[in-house]
């Protein structure tokens, strides 16, 4: 488990995860401090993939749990059997065997582990992936907090139970809403942003190899233009770059032009009054013009 | 190793422990632990790398965006090379000296019967900082008084009653200047020198100190972008459905037995009814008067942003009545587009307040509007005539809805003196907004 930074970057490479120094830093400075890593950002920049990532680059087990609102320790940490208890009580009593004692009843197969217990009691240290955390309750977040401190949890009936490795966190947050100072505080923090032009290009081509250089330059360049557009209610995203360099290479395209991005619009902007805002303020014409321009990435770079 | 080791003769500990207090000293929260786990961090990195250096620690010290531009501001004036250091000191001794001649100069040519005038040194930089015209003119009028007919020295006082007088009209005509050229910023201006310019460096957290009427053109773009981002914050947060209770509802009993009939008739498992969750409805009423002159822009990106955000969102203009704009707020489109609808073709833009007529038209014209599961939240600054009648009106609409949020961008140290606050406050949640950060404190903690 012990990695270097050199390492890390190089796993990342491997894994096709595409990121700049500062962020392989901060991650790697997670593993070795035993620090959970919250990362914020827009959606879509890469902050659930780094958790995956993570348990790839590892080879460890990857533990998620995905925070929604009304999540609780019953469906985070644990939870008794109960069913299967009264069965048990049933059964011995149709049996008219001696009486069930309490003990058993409350013993580990009775147990049902959710993502936090599991993380706790996992033999190798995992990566446990919280995902959305600004999504859950405040009272479910100030419960996260204890465990994130101590890495242990008390089961009245069983004791407490202590991490036999602290796992990996890495816990993930769009800014919906603002986090507590107390889970901020146990955390190291990292802001994702949308990628760079050049670092763009590099993931399209490492994650859809079959792309052409010049197509994967000229999507980079349209999606960077496109992120500039604050009046955009959604701005196109890494997967959503992906699944349309994965479209176009279905197409059998290798460059890009007005018409075709007109064409395939619907890959990269996801709701009707984005798409009417493109025609209206930036129209295939508009992008045709910045393709023959040719840009150099200072647009891209100011987005930035 | 311990840095102790790794460094012995370097003052790190030290130097990283002031620098957390200057990062306290502007207003980001730093802990004890955090500072633990920025020196922990420097043991895992390469120190001697000024970019590593600065990730480490940012990842241990700063926990959310807006506090980064801060941070690499401060970084960037705290930890600087020994070479860049020797240059600034070299360049504040060079200053001083300028400065202390500069002072000399002031008080040689404000003298008074041959001795210099009674100026404290702040009044001598006053006038050093003057234009030479201005000060040859002051100069004139003392020479002219000294040669006056009758002028004694008993005359000393009122002279320099005078002088002083004029410098403070001066440096208040100074500021105001300053303030309209752009170049006005928040209590911490001068805090970092160099840093508080309109560079990248600036950031959005110096912005959102502002009093968001001296908001320049020049930074409106960055403003807006803020602006949005709060407003769909707080549409998210309101929106949210309240935790309140138990999460399920009554017993379903006949979802119980039939469920429970594997388990041979014992009720091992109750099943609830599922609780109804309706969705939340926003009215939000924004004060475009007169008196809210200055914050009609603020007023305006602020609704922009909730636009975006919130479906269920019923947007009003008042002054001296109330006006729909809600059919203009869902039209596409940029910002200036919306202020062209909103601003110029709007019947309340600038006129007086008159809060009790327009409430009574809201509640007459969109009863349906108004209902338990409405959020009302008023943007306005109290000032309204008919105070009682609107103290009236609101009362009735504090019946009808779930709750009524104000923001007020009046200074909240100028409350106490305003009898409408008074009253307002006891019936709605009246939180103070005029900056961003103050915005963004309701949004992130009391909403």
């Amino acid at each position: 488990m012990a990695v270097n930074l050199t390492e890390l970057k190089k796993g990342f490479d491997q894994v096709g995860y595409i990121c700049n120094e500062s962020t392989a830093l901060t991650v790697f400075l997670t593993l070795s401090l035993q620090k959970p890593l919250l990362i914020e950002g827009a959606p879509g920049v890469g902050k659930t993939e780094m958790g995956k990532v993570l348990a790839e680059v590892l080879e460890t087990d990857l533990i998620r749990l995905q925070c929604y609102e009304g999540l609780d320790e019953t469906k985070a940490l644990y939870e008794w059997n109960y069913q299967r208890q009264l069965l048990r009580i049933q059964m011995n009593r149709n049996l008219e065997q001696d009486q069930v004692k309490e003990e058993d009843l409350f013993s580990e197969q009775y147990l049902m582990e959710r993502p936090l217990l599991k993380a706790i009691r996992a033999a190798e240290r995992p990566v446990l992936l919280i995902d959305e955390v600004d999504k859950c309750d405040p009272e479910f977040e100030a419960f996260l907090f204890e465990v994130l401190s101590d890495f242990q949890v008390s089961v009245p009936e069983l004791g407490t139970i202590r991490a036999n490795q602290i796992p990996v966190v890495v816990l993930t947050s769009n800014n919906e809403r603002e986090l507590s100072d107390g889970l901020k505080r146990r955390c190291l923090y990292l802001y994702l942003d949308f990628p760079s032009l050049e670092n763009e290009v590099r993931i399209i081509k490492a994650r859809v190899p079959e792309v052409a250089d010049r197509l994967a330059w000229d999507m980079a360049r349209v999606v960077a233009r496109l992120r500039q557009q604050t009046d955009l209610r959604k701005k196109p995203s890494i997967a959503e770059t992906l699944d349309w360099a994965r479209a176009l290479v279905a197409l059998k395209r290798d460059r890009l032009d007005g018409k075709l991005v007109g064409e395939t619009l619907n890959l990269v902007l996801k709701t009707r009054a984005d798409q009417e805002y493109f025609r209206e303020e930036i129209g295939p014409e508009g992008i045709e013009d910045m393709l023959r321009r040719g840009g150099d990435g200072g647009e891209a770079a100011r987005c930035r | 190793m311990p840095l102790k080791e790794k460094l012995p003769d370097s003052h790190l500990e030290e130097n990283l422990v002031t620098f957390t207090n200057l990062l306290r000293k502007e207003g980001i929260p730093v802990s004890t632990t955090e500072t633990m786990d920025a020196l922990n961090a420097l043991q895992q990195v390469n120190i001697a790398s000024r970019e590593e250096f600065k990730t480490a620690i940012q990842a241990a010290l700063v926990k959310n965006r807006r506090d980064q531009d801060y941070f690499n501001r401060l970084f960037d004036y705290f930890f600087v090379s020994p070479e860049t250091r020797a240059r600034e000191e070299k360049k504040a001794d060079a200053y001083k000296k300028e400065y202390e001649s500069s002072l000399d100069q002031a008080s040689k040519e404000l003298k008074f019967k041959g001795e210099p005038l009674q100026l404290s040194s702040s009044e001598l930089a006053q006038y050093s900082s003057l234009p030479t015209e201005q000060r040859k003119r002051l100069q004139d009028f003392m020479h002219k008084t000294e040669t006056g007919v009758n002028v004694e020295e008993q005359f000393r006082p009122i002279l320099e009653s005078v002088v002083k007088s004029h410098l403070r009209y001066c440096r208040t005509n100074q500021n105001r200047e300053q303030k309209e050229g752009g170049s006005s910023r928040s209590h911490n201006s001068g805090a970092i020198p160099g840093g508080g310019g309109s560079g990248p460096g600036g950031g959005s957290a110096a912005l959102s100190e502002i009093d968001i009427q001296e908001i320049t053109a020049a930074k409106l773009p960055e403003a807006e972008q803020l602006l949005q981002g709060l407003s769909k914050k707080l549409a998210i947060q309101i929106i949210r459905r309240r935790r309140s209770g138990p999460r399920s509802g009554p017993i379903d009993l006949r979802k119980s037995l039939r469920d429970n009939m594997r388990y041979g008739g014992t009720i091992f498992k109750l099943k609830h009814r599922p609780r109804r969750r309706t969705r939340e409805q926003i009215v939000l009423l924004c004060d475009v008067s007169a008196s809210m002159k200055h914050y009609s822009t603020f007023v305006i990106h602020f609704m922009h942003g909730l636009r975006e955000a919130v479906r269920d969102l019923s947007c009003f203009s008042f002054s001296d009545d109330l006006e729909n704009i809600t059919p203009e707020l869902k039209k596409r489109g940029g910002l200036q587009q919306l202020l062209d609808r909103v601003v110029r073709r709007s019947d309340t833009w600038g006129g007086g307040t008159n809060l009790g007529l327009s409430l009574q038209t809201l509640m007459e014209k969109y009863p349906d509007l108004l209902n338990s599961r409405t959020s009302v939240i008023v943007v306005s600054d109290t000032r309204t005539i008919s105070l009682d009648y609107a103290i009236k009106e609101l009362g009735r609409l504090r019946d009808q809805v779930r709750r009524i949020v104000w923001l007020n961008p009046l200074p909240g140290e100028l409350w106490p003196e305003y009898r409408s606050v008074q009253s307002m406050s006891a019936l709605a949640e009246m939180w103070p907004c005029n900056t961003i950060s103050q915005l963004e404190a309701v949004l992130s903690g009391r909403l």
